[in-house]
């Protein structure tokens, strides 16, 4: 059985400290970084990233106001929006779980706006807030909602219903049943949809900024690769890769901790 | 649990699609074209794009690019997963990267893949697949990797070539977990999609939005949304039923 149980588990990132293998790891990268240098100065044009442009940018970019503001910008824009789909997702997915008429009514429009590309609804929330934060931070909200929905909603579903039962026999009310039983029952499923929510979330972010023009890291990406300052863009490339990383530990690291018998397949 | 009868599944959706359709007609005529088109405009417009012909062709040229890219995402991914899943030195040297890449917003790198490869079809298959190629490997990883060392072990036990092996236990096992990751690479496939339409030279589904947005041309807008969310909609169904189909033995069909 728990042989089985572990084959059946599906991919989850593994964030493990590398420990003896680090050696090959840092040769790995050493090698990429050396392949990417020789080739792109090989054959592509000089203004092209390589990795010791890059490395030499780092201190210059990291200190420049320009820089700070707009990471500033988005990482606020993102934690924000995150901040408000996690209530409103939280609430819709467990209306969901545990109202069949609402799973039945809304579920539909949930499920067909979640598959949709949300960069599409760009131009439309552009048209409706104008070319202004508002605009970033309703695509993000938008991006971030239906995945902690739908993962709430699963997480509502997979209650045992003799909770819901003793509950009701001992005269809880609803809004206990709600956030006394359910909520905590589907806190895992809830922080699976968190970590799916802030990738989406800043890809939202990034091609918001680069649709309306607004300062932040998406912008400073399109203006410095415009004006060829390709070394400079891609610092701002490796704090997007940090921030999305350090989520993904944050939650991998919070699920372990304080949830350890937890393992679930994404809901892509 | 109540048992569900036809009228139980299938009239609540009907009455809350009918209830939006009039909801949105009604804020549609309150307010002016320009923010929100009624419902009833939208649909003729769509039946208009429909009818001129160019509808089919930004289907087909949306189409065109997302199989692309995702067809050279999966041809590349799967086959390279299943390798440094079998060669050790190999996974436990990339696979940290290839998890920090899956974290990293593909949209990130639009902007240097425009200005070094400019406007042509290349391009934005290169973002569609930079898009989709990752969740499509990282999940092969994980699949090959969680093949049982003894199954390993039988069948060399057994003189298993490799060929056979791999024919018998790598694939099998790792076919269902390849299959979630292309399930997965086909949503933020889509996604490249957009993006490359939208950013690097307009053309397909996006440059229908693009340029309706441009007119103020909510009705337009609003009915090549509709289109993008029926083929997301259908594009993610399809990979499920693809998955389920060929990964029933996992056990975690859904």
């Amino acid at each position: 059985m728990n042989v089985a149980a572990t084959t059946l588990t599906a991919a989850r990132p593994r964030l493990r400290l590398p420990g003896g293998d680090l050696g090959i790891k840092v040769a790995a990268g050493l090698i990429f970084a050396a392949l990417w240098q020789v080739l792109v100065g090989a054959f592509a044009p000089a203004y092209v990233a390589k990795p010791i442009g890059i490395v030499e940018a780092i201190p210059a970019v990291v200190t420049s106001a320009a820089f700070l503001e707009a990471a500033w910008s988005t990482l606020w824009a993102v934690a924000r929006g995150l901040a408000v789909a996690i209530v409103v997702g939280t609430v819709i997915g467990l209306a969901m779980g545990r109202l069949r008429t609402v799973d039945r009514a809304f579920g539909f429009y949930v499920s067909g706006l979640y598959a949709m590309p949300m960069v599409a609804v760009l131009p439309l929330v552009t048209l409706w807030f104008g070319y202004t934060d508002g605009a970033r931070m309703a695509t993000i909200v938008f991006a971030a909602v239906l995945s902690i929905a739908l993962n709430v909603a699963d997480g509502a579903h997979s209650v045992p219903p003799e909770h819901v039962e003793v509950a009701r026999s001992y005269r809880a009310r609803w809004y206990h049943i709600w956030f006394g039983v359910t909520l905590p029952a589907a806190v895992p499923y809830l922080l699976a949809g968190i970590r799916l929510a802030a990738g989406r979330a800043l890809i939202a972010a990034i091609v918001s900024e680069f649709f309306i023009s607004l300062s932040g890291l998406g912008f400073y990406i399109l203006f410095n690769s415009r004006t060829f300052h390709h070394d400079a863009a891609f610092v701002a490339v490796l704090l997007l890769a940090l921030f999305g990383i350090g989520i993904e530990i944050v939650l991998t690291w919070t699920t372990r901790r304080f949830m350890p018998w937890y393992r679930r397949e994404d809901r892509a | 649990m109540r048992t569900d009868s036809p009228w139980d599944r299938w009239l609540p959706p009907a009455i809350s699609l009918i209830a939006g359709a009039a909801l949105w007609e009604y804020v549609g005529r309150q307010t002016s074209a320009a923010f929100l088109a009624p419902f009833s405009a939208t649909v003729a417009r769509l039946w208009a794009l429909i009818a001129s012909g160019e509808f089919v062709t930004a289907l087909g040229q949306s189409l065109e690019l997302f199989v692309t890219g995702l067809a050279i995402a999966i041809v590349v991914a799967v086959p390279l997963g299943l390798l440094l899943a079998r060669v050790r030195v190999l996974r436990v040297a990339t696979e940290s990267y290839i998890m920090m890449l899956y974290a990293t917003p593909m949209a990130a790198l639009a902007p240097f893949i425009l200005s070094m490869m400019g406007f042509g079809f290349t391009p934005k298959v290169v973002v569609v697949f930079l898009f989709a190629v990752f969740p499509v490997l990282y999940n092969t990883i994980e699949g090959a990797r969680s093949v049982r060392p003894e199954l390993v072990e039988v069948a060399r036990s057994f003189r298993s070539t490799e060929s056979a092996l791999w024919r018998d236990v790598m694939i099998p096992h790792t076919l269902p977990y390849a299959l979630t990751g292309i399930r997965q690479g086909i949503g933020r496939g889509l996604v490249g999609m957009v993006v490359a339409e939208f950013f690097l030279s307009a053309s397909g589904i996006g440059r229908l939005i693009i340029v309706a947005e441009r007119d103020f041309d909510t009705a337009g807008v609003l009915a090549a949304i509709i289109v993008i969310s029926v083929l997301g909609a259908a594009l993610m169904g399809l990979g499920r039923a693809v998955e389920n189909r060929y990964a029933a033995w996992r056990g975690l069909a859904r």
